[in-house]
């Protein structure tokens, strides 16, 4: 086939301006948004967003996809040891066998969704994060010396196990691999259920001989029936970053 | 090539095509993260009020506009994915929105009729936490059918007002036979879990961007629902490492 150079370049050039006009106009119109929803927006959420989009490059350096089933495993390994390290507090061996039970067999499912995080990781052609993830471990690393009682224990277990079901929730939308969605979206529910339960137990540790199995629901507190579920949606706003335990 | 040189080049068709193709794969790659902040914007401002959720459902059509002539393999997948048959009934995503909706009807009439008959005092002494939890359950419930019925509502479609139908026999008939807070709360467990199902079967195939953050979110509810259930029952409440999806409805539930 016989092309004018010319003409190709002029296409080409053509072609680009057009990219560029419209990425332009699409620019100041999410500049626009940030201006007019910022007293409504969480703080700083759409102007991340946007920050993130345009300090993204065209072409990732890896597979987001492999990123952030990396970071799911760190979480899931952070919460791991973080259990580990709770159950093994002077104070928490006074809890109610149910509280000690819970704790010990979440940490137990923790671990199953690391090594089937990893599992998906490794399919997807990445390597296997065995570490925690380090924003969450500073957290962690600065709490574990403060905890003096089992509500702080719990406290911390909802900050993680919160930190864990918001991020599968943002990750279900963000993974472009099916299978790894799938995987992802099938832990999400079990975090917030640890959640309910933690919610449940902080409310009733005044009252140890309500945590039993069945407790006695007649005595239950009226509001220990929605203690379990604050929000009608789970949130995404302490979702963590996709690529925060990624391997580097 | 040089801007200098005017000449004619010599070049295939096939390479003008691979060209032009890696020119489209850099338009779309930059494209798709743009997709991504949009949609990242609708989900934040679509919060826990109903009121919230519709400025996001609208915002979404803008969103699916900007991404549509995106690569439907990546992140944000326009609305035009979800597809309304020839006849104009529903199918693809806005079915199983359909189907969630009614799903979600099941639950606010069944829970309603749990409150009517412990007003009634059909069903002895019901705990106070017990009514809370049906109180806030059926609400979460009106929310839920709310967001699939603003999805709907927002593709042109009519709102589903409508309990399931394939199985509202089977729940009246078991709830028929509920005398207690304990068979409510059995009945209302397999309610939770087979929502909680649904909506993990519907992820796996959901490909409208707004629908899939919609069941995502739902999804970890309504198991919550289920684990202050079972903890009530005396079950263990987080029996299963890994959610299931058995006992999920299809979306041939809701009349296509």
């Amino acid at each position: 086939m016989s092309l004018d150079e010319r003409a190709l370049h002029e296409l080409l050039v053509e072609s680009e301006d057009l990219h560029s006009d419209a990425m332009r106009t699409t620019r100041e119109s999410l500049r626009d948004l940030v201006a007019l929803g910022a007293g409504a927006l969480a703080a700083g959420g759409l102007g991340r967003a946007v920050l993130r989009f345009f300090d993204t490059p065209a072409f990732a350096k890896e597979s987001p996809d492999i990123q952030i089933m990396q970071t799911a495993a760190s979480i899931e390994n952070l919460a791991v040891s973080t259990y580990d390290a709770a159950l093994g507090l002077p104070f928490m061996a006074g809890v109610p066998v149910l509280v000690k039970t819970f704790m010990m067999k979440t940490k137990d499912q923790h671990a199953e969704h690391g090594r089937a995080f990893n599992a998906t990781a490794t399919r997807l052609g990445g390597a296997a994060q065995n570490g925690p993830d380090p924003e969450l471990k500073k957290v962690v690393d600065a709490k574990l010396p403060t905890l003096k009682a089992p509500g702080d224990v719990v406290d911390l277990a909802i900050t993680l196990e919160t930190g864990a079901a918001q991020t599968y929730v943002a990750n279900t939308a963000a993974l472009n691999d099916v299978d790894a969605r799938k995987v992802v979206a099938s832990v999400m529910g079990v975090e917030a259920q640890h959640i309910s339960i933690l919610n449940a137990v902080q409310a009733l540790l005044g009252t140890p001989d309500l945590l039993t199995l069945p407790p006695p629901a007649s005595r239950l507190p009226a509001p220990a029936g929605s203690v379990g579920f604050p929000d009608s949606f789970l949130k995404t706003e302490q979702a963590r970053p996709g690529d925060e335990g990624a391997i580097k | 090539m040089s801007r200098r040189r005017h000449k004619e080049m010599q070049i295939s068709e096939g390479e003008l095509r691979s060209m032009t193709g890696d020119l489209e794969e850099v338009h779309q790659a930059s494209l798709a993260p743009l997709g991504n902040a949009v949609a990242e914007w609708v989900d934040l401002n679509r919060s826990t009020t109903r009121r919230r959720f519709l400025l996001g459902a609208a915002a979404t059509g803008a969103g699916a506009v900007l991404v549509a002539c995106g690569d439907e393999k990546k992140t944000v997948r326009p609305t035009t994915e979800t597809t309304v048959g020839a006849t104009g009934s529903l199918s693809g995503d806005l079915r199983i929105a359909a189907l969630a909706a009614s799903l979600e009807n099941l639950a606010i009439g069944t829970y309603q009729a749990a409150l009517d008959a412990t007003a009634a005092n059909k069903l002895g002494g019901v705990p106070p936490a017990v009514v809370t939890f049906v109180e806030t359950a059926k609400r979460h419930h009106g929310e839920h059918a709310a967001a699939w019925n603003a999805i709907l509502t927002s593709a042109g479609k009519t709102r589903v007002t409508e309990p399931d139908q394939a199985i509202k026999g089977q729940i009246d008939g078991a709830f028929a036979q509920v005398r207690d807070f304990a068979g409510l709360a059995r009945l209302a467990l397999g309610l939770e879990n087979v929502a909680a199902a649904t909506y993990l079967d519907g992820i796996g195939v959901i490909q409208n961007n707004q629908a899939l953050k919609t069941a995502a979110s739902i999804h970890p509810v309504e198991l919550q629902h289920a684990a202050i259930l079972n903890f009530v029952l005396g079950n263990y409440p987080v029996p299963d490492a890994f959610a299931k999806t058995e006992g999920a409805r299809p979306p041939t539930d809701y009349p296509g």
